[in-house]
């Protein structure tokens, strides 16, 4: 008995030393919203850099969207972060401001600075400091139903160059078919990019600036279309969701979205994407355009800020970006990886998502994110965001609207 | 010789008296809620109370500001706004609880199927608020079925967002709390009609009393303690309603869904200012309470008598 003891023993003690002697690393990486289309391209991804990386464990988390902050707040108060985790620029400004994500200036190599196109690293560069590595970018484009075109008299071979014109062809459809020909992206925040798009400026010296003339014209130019029924009231409260949904239903002539949602498209109204033509995003007088980026940041309290960043900068290296791009109408922000002919090049057959592909990688050297970032985030923004409601349903005049919400960002600033 | 000596007899005084004893033993029994309730509920209790007089973002420890958090409320418009619609949201509680009493009266009968009525009127109760908001939110979109039987019946002059509307979003947010509510209610108030002594009902009709003066002689003054449970829980829900505004309109448009709790949660989750939510909380406990101890009084003063 005693002898069995004994033998049970050493075996335990055996595989305890044999556990602590493998360097044993565990890292925790969080996604937004990439199950199920993605699931294959991320556990291939991981298994790989395990495979390269003996002793190292990566656990993915996919977390939905609406939720994805949250959840990182609470598991850092609870001092359980993730090490890595995909931000986008107004989610990361928001926490880096809360102190809650690492500055990677110490970590990055000049090389790893390097290989990313500067503008989109400086998306993520927050009061002089870099808090986001640079994944992937969304330049958008103008998806268009080629039927309701013909209908309202337009040449689908000829697509808006210009904001200007964009507005024309949608009041052209709604006046021809009764359907709305586009749900412009001016709801919630959206507007801030807009001004930028048409050249206006948000922010001068550390003051806002978004009350002048120009700017109340341009906001005008939005409320008028509205009060004209040029394009739906879902617009305001549901963005680019309710605008894919509508469009997918062909009730809509032109969706302007990042290219990816060709996919959902596809998959729900195959007559409708059979009859979708696509059109590059049309430039206003900025010539600029705000591409929502996505990225990589690493928690402040991770354990493994080494290999956080590591494992980071190996998602986001040119090869791994590129095979994302060839499953995804998405573009990377490495510039070798953006250089490869598969971004210029029309395939045999090409299908819309070739096409968004190809005009979008023409704009790409006009692509930026053009999100902006104040102190108190949070509060500012829902300070211009309640103000522009309150335009569009006439509750206060544009010039007012944005004087009250100039007033309320400089009282702050 | 050491086993010739007698062991000392056991004490005939217990160790604890009988009533200690009890006590002892149902403390031992209430331990595992008690710590749970500590841990869950009393804590986070205490714990909110003192954030409501500071100054924290839930990743820095929290800074002591006094009563700066309730200056900044007490000045905030929106959150005048955010409480004032919370007390508006107080307009679904007579019209939920005067229709799950009909409904409960409809299906208290014995009629073959009965209880499919009874399931369909709770299935409401078990969809989770992330389905339902979906649905109501399609069937008040402006290419939504609400929109398509207004235009038909000739209601509606032209399609609208319902959800996007200044003055009727918290309304139509309302009728999908009453929707979802009708059911639970409808439950409680079928449990108390079938709790009362039939010997009642049975002299009363005996009495030559009618159906309708039976309603409101018997059944009614009996179901107080039922009458009471279900405004005091519809009441709270009221004042505390979240879910529903969330998922439906996220307080817009520019704040005029906003009740007092998504007040607080834009400021915790948005805003980062946990402290000012805690005091906006604090302060919406106060009305609950106050709420809570005004139902009391009503019904145990017999604000509802019989007629």
């Amino acid at each position: 008995m005693r002898r069995a003891v004994g033998v049970v023993i050493a075996l335990f003690l055996l595989a305890a030393s044999v556990r602590a002697g493998t360097p044993g690393i565990s890292l925790e990486f969080w996604t937004i919203s990439l199950r199920p289309f993605f699931t294959n391209y991320i556990t291939e991804l991981i298994r790989t850099y395990e495979g390269q990386n003996p002793g190292v464990r990566v656990h993915w988390v996919d977390q939905p969207v609406g939720a994805v902050v949250q959840k990182l707040l609470s598991s850092l108060a609870a001092g359980a972060p993730p090490d890595v985790v995909n931000l986008n620029v107004p989610m990361a400004a928001e926490l880096a401001q809360q102190e809650g994500l690492l500055a990677l200036d110490g970590l990055l190599r000049p090389e790893d600075r390097t290989r990313y196109f500067e503008g989109m690293l400086g998306s993520f560069r927050i009061g002089g400091r870099i808090y986001g590595l640079p994944w992937y970018v969304a330049p958008p484009v103008v998806a268009y139903n080629g039927e309701i075109w013909r209908r309202a008299g337009l040449d689908p071979d000829r697509p808006p160059r210009t904001t200007d014109e964009l507005i024309t062809y949608a009041k052209r459809i709604k006046d021809h078919t009764g359907l709305y020909g586009f749900m412009p992206n001016v709801n919630g925040t959206n507007l801030l990019q807009r001004f930028q798009e048409a050249g206006l400026p948000i922010l001068e010296d550390r003051r806002a600036v978004f009350n002048s003339p120009r700017h109340v014209q341009e906001l005008e130019k939005w409320v008028r279309l509205f009060r004209q029924d040029y394009f739906p009231e879902d617009t305001l409260r549901r963005g680019y969701l309710g605008a894919t949904e509508l469009y997918t239903a062909g009730e809509l002539g032109m969706l302007i979205t990042g290219p990816q949602f060709l996919l959902r498209v596809r998959h729900e109204n195959r007559a409708v994407y059979d009859r979708t033509r696509v059109g590059p995003y049309p430039l206003d007088r900025g010539r600029v355009i705000h591409a929502p980026l996505m990225g990589l940041s690493i928690p402040r309290t991770t354990r493994r800020p080494q290999e956080a960043v590591r494992f980071a900068l190996y998602v986001t290296d040119d090869r791994n970006q590129l095979a994302f791009c060839r499953i995804v109408t998405i573009f990377p922000t490495a510039r070798a990886a953006a250089r490869d002919p598969f971004f210029s090049r029309l395939p045999p057959n090409p299908t819309p998502e070739d096409h968004a592909r190809t005009l979008s990688a023409r704009q790409l050297p006009l692509a930026r994110d053009l999100t902006v970032v104040v102190p108190h985030q949070g509060e500012l923004m829902k300070a211009f965001r309640d103000n522009i409601e309150a335009a569009f349903f006439g509750h206060k005049t544009p010039k007012q609207a944005l004087d009250d919400a100039v007033r309320r960002w400089n009282a702050r600033l | 010789m050491r086993g010739s000596r007698a062991l000392p007899l056991a004490s005939s005084r217990p160790l604890l008296r009988p009533r200690l004893r009890t006590a002892l033993v149902a403390y031992l029994f209430l331990a595992p809620a008690l710590v749970l309730l500590g841990v869950f509920t009393f804590a986070p209790l205490v714990f909110g109370t003192l954030l409501a007089f500071a100054d924290y973002n839930i990743l820095r420890p929290p800074r002591w500001v006094g009563l700066e958090n309730f200056r900044i409320l007490l000045e905030d418009p929106a959150f005048w706004v955010a409480l004032r619609n919370s007390l508006r949201y107080l307009a679904v509680v007579p019209a939920i609880q005067l229709v799950a009493l009909l409904l409960a009266l409809l299906v208290n009968r014995r009629l073959a199927g009965i209880t499919l009525f009874r399931a369909a009127y709770y299935v409401p109760v078990i969809t989770s608020f992330a389905v339902a908001g979906l649905m109501w939110n399609w069937m008040y979109a402006q290419h939504g079925v609400m929109n398509w039987v207004g235009l038909r019946l000739g209601l509606l002059p032209r399609p609208f967002d319902w959800l996007n509307h200044p003055t009727l979003a918290l309304y139509a947010v309302m009728l999908v709390t009453f929707w979802k509510g009708i059911g639970y209610y409808m439950v409680l108030y079928l449990a108390g009609l079938q709790a009362l002594p039939q010997e009642l009902l049975e002299a009363a009709r005996v009495d030559g009393a009618g159906r309708f003066r039976t309603f409101l002689s018997v059944t009614l003054p009996m179901l107080r303690p039922t009458l009471l449970l279900c405004t005091l829980l519809s009441t709270l829900a009221a004042v505390k309603v979240f879910e529903e505004v969330y998922v439906m309109t996220g307080g817009g448009p520019f704040g005029q869904t906003t009740t007092a709790l998504l007040y607080v949660y834009q400021k915790a989750f948005q805003e980062f200012r946990f402290g000012l939510a805690a005091a906006a909380g604090l302060f919406v406990a106060v009305i609950g309470l106050v709420l809570s101890l005004l139902h009391v009084r009503i019904f145990r003063e017999g604000g509802l008598r019989p007629w």
